[in-house]
């Protein structure tokens, strides 16, 4: 990358800055960090380590969940890459793979438990290793979703026009996949990836700290030391766990995401006016470090370079038989794909024949509760955001003032506040029943925000000026303009914060609470309530009922609305 | 006599159309091409000449047909051949520099090599001192200088260029021109023979040393002009005009057949198979209000005075012959009693001859037909689709669609539910003005 500022500047740059010394000091920590986690991943295993609800202790506990959180966001990537990559470009493969995005997407982290615990633990009987792989895991599935869709989706949409130039440049397939594929779509990757860290965190107590079985699995780490804080009632380690939380999101958030936002514009097309600062970011690019760091790499391109590249084969169309190989390779790795997932089901069925009809009937009432408790909380969360959204896109310097706010307290995971609802609610004599909505509303209700928020600041300032014009009292501008216009964006929202709904409902339906099991009919207190028991048949029914409801729901309710509003409610013509 | 550079024999062209047929782009496309020309296709749109030139790189393989390059079959990319891009293609992420040499990695140069050659072609286009800038920063008329500097850093033996000026204003293409025009006639370049893409006639004349003519549906040669005037050409000298004229001619004469009025007298009761031209209502009206004074104009003057592309008034006059407001005899464009009669009728009166017109055209008859035929007074698109794509293979069913759409709407012939998409009748079934018995 090259250095405009530099030209620009009209100080020679000193020799060493104080960015630079942080850089170093920066970089040292980290190799310590490293060598910490290191050792805790080989620390012999324990069942229930120790963890320790005193303050010292607290900022090895943030790096341990941190580092997890970061490993988890790097196996993310990789997945997000060959998946993403592979669903789009692969002839056929998109048929199959995109339905098992769109299944392993509604199946909630309890439902990976115990299958990455038991297998894990069993491949690594001695060491702490299986068990932080099963955390990261977990971790992982809250995560990676959302960024495949989103890598999928750029994808799909580079331009032909630049692949053709990629074509004509005989690109190499590593150029073609840096220049073109990861290039276009970074941008998407971008906001994606912080949502993706957010989502990470919201079961980070889970990943952290679980029963299964007769096992209690506990791993050092922020989210183990606040489900213990819950569990004692210990209120002032919880809330240093909830500042730990803060601290660590407003870390990534500054050092990572607002750096990255400010250096994105280089991927998009249009000069954007976007006035995101990051002020590592704005001394980053003046200090000496990265100036000798993009040199260097400059250097090391071109000695590279200087070797002659072998001239290219004249003919770059692939041989008929070369297709033909490549057709039957991907029919042959699909055909297995399908032979595994078939195995899969049959044995998920098997398991489901443990099942009495009391399980079933009781499983079914509880997903009419948990049902009615999402609908609930999502159409609470509407009634809030939807005019607060509508406000703050209205005026772009709230906006710009809200938004990292937002963000931030959007990123906080909700389950760690929980606990603090469900006591002042029960104070007043409200039960887990109905201040779980409370807690479901807590989960979900960004999601909705974000999108109206988007929504209501593209609606054109024309069209207010109408609504203004034509004397629209304040029902018909609801109904005529802004309704309708912030629709596809509201549509987004309530599928995403419903799906997020379901899943919450497992922390929210069932928790541990001063030493006692707080607990209230639902699904995900079923899900819960197996997971701890160990009661796998069940677990598996409760589980896969969960994913059906996301999933028929999304098809039969989302997908008809979201193409009305796609053919509708469009602003753009 | 040498073998020449490029030959393109027999070439065909078809991709999948809508419901499961194939829409045939290019038709039995024979063509040579010689050193050092400047070859200018033109032809309306959708007469393929820009999958022709996609052909003739390699980026498409034609469906059946070959093409040589200097007596041998070509397979794959023509590694002689660089593209100029309508919409410039850029990298949004790299620089100005880094684009240039995106297309270079793959040739056996030295690094030293390969900056000279980038800081050469970027000097030779006069981006001097925007190496570093991003495209979004650049103009228009910039962004196409990179463009081209990265199509000339390859040193293509032939440049092709698909509309590379029709994104640009007036006065950036017109200096564009020029200055491509200047890299050809310039002894150093590597630059032999430049193949270029065109709607516009002028554009062809003043770049080309061979004009080829195309037609649409499916696409064919018509005709090939050698152009001699020599550079640089002046557009306002006769013999430029001459040849504009010239052009003019055949395309005027090629898609206004003056056998059309004969269609009429013969067909009893049957109505003819006919397309119909894509093309809002509000321009063929247009050419009415222009027509009204004089009642009769030459083609050319009317070309000149409406500033319109010919391609796109050609489509206009040919509506207007269409409906019986217009005739073309030896080009001319007169207009016709019922012409005048619409233009002096009121929003509702128009409507109404508009009604009696469209019911005379075998499309909208066609779906009349169907929506009485139906039970519930509905017929989906889908059906009247299949059957425009059986009925016209060479042309794109739905741009037709919207058409239909446009005009029934005007008329109130039928409807056009857009959610459904369903077409359906009005509420009562207005009583046939034409019976078709």
């Amino acid at each position: 990358m090259a250095m405009v500022t530099d030209k620009q500047s009209i100080q020679p740059p000193r020799a060493f800055s104080r960015v630079d010394l942080a850089v170093a000091g920066l970089l040292a920590a980290f190799i310590y960090a490293l060598v910490t986690v290191a050792h805790e991943w080989t620390a012999p295993l324990q069942q229930v380590p120790e963890i320790h609800l005193e303050v010292r202790f607290l900022p090895l506990y943030t790096l341990f969940s941190l580092s997890r959180g970061v490993i988890a966001y790097g196996v993310s990537f990789f997945f997000t890459m060959v998946y993403g990559y592979t669903m789009a470009r692969v002839a056929g493969a998109e048929k199959v793979m995109l339905p098992v995005l769109d299944i392993l997407q509604s199946i909630p982290v309890l439902g990976f438990l115990p299958g990455f615990v038991l297998g894990l633990v069993h491949l690594f009987p001695n060491q702490n290793i299986g068990l932080e792989i099963a955390s990261v895991l977990m971790i992982f599935t809250g995560q990676v979703w959302n960024m495949t869709f989103s890598f999928y989706s750029s994808l799909k949409s580079v331009p032909p026009e630049l692949t053709a130039v990629a074509r004509l440049s005989r690109m190499s397939w590593w150029e073609r996949f840096f220049q073109l594929d990861l290039s276009f779509s970074a941008t998407g990757l971008l906001w994606n990836s912080m949502m993706s860290m957010a989502g990470g965190w919201f079961f980070l107590m889970v990943s952290e700290a679980f029963v299964l079985g007769e096992h209690d699995f506990r791993l050092p780490g922020l989210g183990s030391f606040m489900s213990l804080a819950i569990e004692r009632g210990d209120g002032r380690a919880q809330l240093l766990g909830v500042l730990a939380m803060l601290g660590m999101i407003v870390f990534v958030d500054q050092v990572v995401w607002r750096p990255l936002v400010a250096w994105s514009p280089k991927f998009t097309d249009e000069e954007s006016n976007n006035t995101s600062n990051s002020w590592i970011w704005e001394r980053l690019r003046r200090s000496r470090i990265l100036r000798v760091a993009s040199q260097s790499w400059k250097f090391l391109r071109r000695r590279h370079g200087h070797a002659v590249v072998p001239p290219p084969k004249q003919s770059e169309a692939p041989s008929a038989k070369a297709i033909k190989v490549r057709r039957w390779t991907s029919r042959l790795l699909i055909s297995a794909l399908g032979v595994v997932i078939l195995f899969g089901f049959v044995r998920y069925v098997q398991l489901l024949w443990l099942l009495t009809n009391g399980d079933w009937f009781g499983l079914f009432q509880s997903t009419a509760a948990t049902f009615l408790r999402v609908v609930t909380a999502v159409a609470l969360a509407s009634l809030w955001t939807i005019p607060v959204g509508v406000m703050i896109g209205r005026h772009p310097r709230w906006s710009h003032v809200l938004q990292p706010i937002i963000q931030m307290a959007a990123s906080f995971p909700a389950p760690m506040i929980f606990p603090v609802v469900v006591g002042s609610m029960l104070a007043f004599g409200i039960g887990l029943k109905i201040s779980s909505v409370m807690l479901l509303l807590l989960g979900t209700q960004w999601y909705i925000l974000f999108n109206v928020i988007a929504g209501s600041s593209a609606i054109p300032r024309e069209l207010w000026e109408v609504s203004r014009l034509s004397r629209f009292s304040w029902w018909q501008r609801w109904k005529q303009l802004i309704l309708p216009a912030i629709f596809p964006s509201l549509l987004t929202g309530w599928i995403t914060a419903m799906g997020g709904a379901w899943n919450a409902s497992i922390v929210a339906e069932y928790m541990k609470f001063r030493g006692e099991v707080l607990s209230t009919t639902g699904l995900g207190a079923a899900i819960s309530q197996a997971t701890e028991r160990g009661q796998f048949h069940i677990l598996a029914a409760a589980v896969g009922i969960m994913a059906v409801a996301v999933v028929s729901f999304n098809r039969l309710v989302w997908r008809p609305l979201s193409h009305r509003a796609q053919t509708r409610f469009t602003l753009e013509t | 006599m040498t073998t020449p550079l490029l030959e393109i024999q027999n070439v065909f062209q078809s991709f999948p159309g809508a419901g499961g047929g194939s829409v045939e782009i290019l038709h039995d496309i024979s063509l040579e091409i010689r050193e050092h020309e400047v070859v200018a296709i033109m032809g309306p749109s959708g007469c393929g000449k820009s999958t022709l030139l996609r052909a003739i790189i390699g980026l498409e393989p034609p469906t059946s047909g070959q093409i040589l390059y200097r007596g041998k079959v070509q397979t794959g990319l023509n590694p002689s051949t660089a593209l100029v891009f309508q919409n410039f293609a850029l990298f949004p992420w790299l620089t100005v520099q880094e684009n240039v040499s995106v297309g270079l990695s793959h040739l056996p140069l030295t690094t030293i090599e390969r900056e000279k050659r980038v800081a050469e072609v970027i000097d030779a286009v006069g981006l001097g001192g925007s190496e570093e800038a991003y495209p979004k920063e650049l103009s228009g008329g910039m962004k196409q200088r990179v463009g081209l500097a990265r199509a000339l850093a390859v040193q293509p033996e032939i440049l092709c260029m698909d509309e590379p000026f029709s994104a640009l204003d007036v006065l950036t293409s017109e200096t564009l021109r020029n200055e491509v025009i200047d890299i050809y006639t310039n002894k150093t370049s590597p630059v032999n023979t430049i193949l270029m893409v065109t709607h516009s006639i002028s554009e062809g004349v003043f770049m080309a040393t061979r004009l080829v003519v195309m037609g649409a549906h499916p696409g064919i040669i018509r005709a090939v002009f050698d152009n001699p005037l020599p550079y640089p050409r002046d557009e306002h000298h006769p013999d430029f005009i001459a040849l504009i004229d010239k052009l003019h001619a055949l395309i005027t004469q090629a898609a206004l057949p003056t056998e059309l009025a004969a269609v009429e007298g013969g067909g009893a009761g049957k109505l003819p198979i006919q397309s119909i031209p894509i093309i809002s209502l509000s321009s063929v009206i247009g050419l009415l209000e222009v027509l009204e004074n004089e009642g009769s104009l030459e083609f050319f003057e009317l070309s000149r005075q409406v500033h319109v592309e010919l391609h796109q008034l050609l489509l206009v006059v040919k509506a207007g012959e269409l409906f019986g407001w217009v005739t073309t005899p030896g080009g001319r464009v007169d207009m016709t009693a019922e012409g005048r009669a619409f233009l002096a009728a009121d929003i509702n009166a128009r409507k109404q001859l508009f009604n009696v017109t469209l019911r005379r055209l075998f499309i909208f008859d066609l779906i009349v037909q169907a929506l009485i035929k139906s039970a519930r007074n509905e017929v989906d698109e889908t059906v009247i689709l299949k059957q425009l794509t059986q009925l016209f293979p060479h042309e794109r069913p739905q741009r037709i669609l919207q058409t239909v759409v446009a005009w029934a709407r005007y008329a109130e012939l039928f409807k056009f539910n857009g959610l459904r998409r369903v077409f359906h009748g009005l509420e009562k079934p207005a009583a046939s003005v034409l019976s078709h018995k």
